[in-house]
């Protein structure tokens, strides 16, 4: 996987706070010095600073970095992403991270990256920095009526992404995986990152005769470091964190066959 | 004219020495220091190991965290490497930190606690303290079991001070049927400090799926909704035994800390306020000496229990 570089716990300043339709929201936050950039996969522990309920930093990864701003892209559903989608501009934050282990190395790669719904936050960075770098083909998935206003958001950043949703109201009528296997070549590195049950079924990917599929899993999270163990889960090689070892792990180290609890 | 006074926050527990009298607490600190966030030693006087087991365990099954109103359920269930995998790969890790290592050690059976400290006896010189785990709520067998008993507590440390020569601390549950005599217990079978305490058993609903949320139904209870609870029992363990105390449980802001010490521990653990601040204890040790530069003292030891004096009537303890 990716390299990964000590987190550090920094303060941050709310810049601008925008809502992408009713269910999500888009927020830059300005650190208070310049940090190294996270990689594609990597994220933060972001809570509103000094404030002990909700307590725990909520995990996001950035859509765009300079390494001093950061753009973050959620969606609103619990207390700590309701609180954060509720500050105004000015607001003091905590953010932990760069946390984990993201993508590997992708430049001169011909990727293919799937993405479920919020799963093409880690996507955006590569899908717009790599251009003219390497072969990057993006598909996303979404329910379908309601998610107009995230999917134009996601149009205006990822020219030529490939739409499919539930319901046949924005793109093709199906799900990213089907879509991502008619377009899966040998030659293709897979990135996945969306609902569990979807990045289990992009195991299909492998018979179209790709060899490295990677995915970014989710879990609860406490610390976002590896300390605490809330978010192990049992892989091919041992309990792993998926905050610490992952979020960004080989698909068949995860799902490759029952590993246990 | 500028006064300059050295302020000492060295402190001793038992016969231990520490730096500070800042403790990072069991079960929250990566054992890979690579891990680390930059700063978060400063101010650190030692740093207790994740609960280690004779064998490996693999933890709980299901979620294994739930935010709460100002706190966090977890059932973790001591997820660890083992004792040999600790020793060749993580406690070598932990010792080039530079600060002083404690052990938290957890059982099932007796002859699992006997030989799990026949192994960290080989490497004894590395360990700084053990602190021997009675008050995991989160397994089903072991853990809190052993220490809500008086018998099976005795028991359990008596193994232990036969099995180690170094420096013994036990880790009391705050839900014993009562603080003052299970510290007492702990004192009587050879325990050299009381770290008071562990999590507060909870639980928690899931209620669309109409079902207990965690797998093992309870879970520990931790953050700055218990430190009020946490202070009460130390308190209790401090006016009860000759020992040293170790505060354990809430502590989330540097006062907590402060109040935890006036209240009679001789050293403060820090565990669910560093998932989100890792630089508590170097603000705790700021707010320490900027305590003792307002009352012109010198060392931190000297504010160790300073509150109970204050309840004092006519030589008889109110509390």
């Amino acid at each position: 996987m990716g390299k990964s570089i000590a987190p550090a716990d920094r303060k941050g300043v709310l810049l601008l706070s925008r809502p992408v339709g009713d269910k999500c929201r888009h927020i830059t936050i300005e650190l208070d010095e310049v940090t190294p950039p996270p990689a594609p996969g990597q994220f933060y522990m972001i809570r509103e600073w000094g404030v002990f309920d909700p307590l725990l930093g909520r995990p996001l990864a950035s859509v765009a970095s300079d390494g001093r701003r950061l753009e973050f892209l959620f969606q609103v559903i619990g207390r700590g992403t309701s609180r954060l989608a509720s500050l105004s501009s000015g607001a003091a934050l905590e953010l932990r991270g760069p946390c984990g282990k993201g993508f590997p190395e992708s430049s001169g790669k011909k990727l293919l990256l799937v993405a479920g719904t919020l799963g093409i936050v880690p996507f955006l960075g590569p899908a717009t920095t790599l251009r003219g770098m390497a072969d990057v083909t993006t598909v996303l998935g979404v329910p379908g009526k309601g998610w107009e206003p995230f999917v134009e958001w996601c149009k205006e950043r990822i020219p030529g992404i490939r739409l499919n949703s539930d319901d046949g109201l924005l793109g093709r009528r199906g799900d990213p995986v089907e879509d991502s296997l008619a377009l899966a070549e040998p030659e293709h590195e897979v990135w996945g990152c969306g609902p569990e049950a979807m990045l289990r079924e992009m195991g299909r990917v492998y018979e179209k005769g790709c060899k490295r599929v990677y995915i970014s899993m989710e879990r609860r999270m406490g610390c976002g470091v590896g300390g605490c163990l809330s978010c192990s889960i049992a892989t091919a090689s041992g309990m792993k964190r998926v905050c610490a070892d992952g979020p960004v792990f080989d698909w068949r180290d995860v799902f490759g066959e029952d590993h246990g609890i | 004219m500028v006064r300059t006074m050295e302020f000492s926050l060295r402190t001793k527990v038992g016969g231990v020495n520490l730096e500070t009298p800042i403790i990072i607490a069991s079960g929250v600190w990566p054992m890979d220091p690579d891990l680390w966030p930059e700063g978060s030693l400063e101010g650190v006087g030692a740093i207790c190991s994740k609960g280690l087991t004779l064998a490996p365990r693999l933890g709980n099954p299901g979620c294994r965290i739930m935010e709460t109103y100002s706190g966090v359920l977890n059932s973790i269930g001591l997820q660890n490497f083992g004792v040999k995998r600790f020793l060749a790969e993580e406690l070598p890790a932990l010792g080039d930190a530079g600060k002083p290592v404690i052990v938290n050690v957890a059982f099932e059976t007796l002859e699992d606690l006997a030989n799990a400290l026949a192994e960290l006896k080989t490497v004894a010189a590395s360990i700084t303290a053990l602190e021997l785990n009675v008050s995991c709520p989160n397994v089903s067998r072991g853990g809190m079991t052993w220490g809500i008993q008086s018998d099976t507590l005795s028991s359990a440390i008596t193994v232990a001070r036969e099995a180690w020569d170094g420096a013994l601390w036990v880790k009391l549950s705050p839900q014993v049927p009562s603080v003052a005599q299970f510290s007492r217990i702990c004192q009587a079978s050879g325990a050299e400090a009381v770290v008071m305490g562990n999590t507060w058993l909870g639980m928690a609903i899931d209620n669309e799926r109409e079902r207990p949320f965690f797998d093992n139904v309870f879970a520990g209870l931790s953050g700055p909704a218990v430190f009020p609870l946490a202070l009460r029992a130390v308190w209790e363990a401090a006016g009860a035994v000759d020992i040293p105390v170790i505060g354990c449980g809430g502590v989330s802001r540097p006062q907590d800390a402060l109040s935890m010490i006036l209240a009679g521990a001789v050293a403060v653990e820090v565990g669910t306020a560093l998932f989100v601040d890792s630089l508590l204890p170097a603000s705790i040790c700021r707010l320490l000496k900027q305590h003792l530069l307002r009352r012109e003292l010198s060392s931190v030891r000297q504010l160790v229990g300073k509150a109970r004096n204050k309840m004092k009537v006519n030589g008889v303890n109110h509390c």
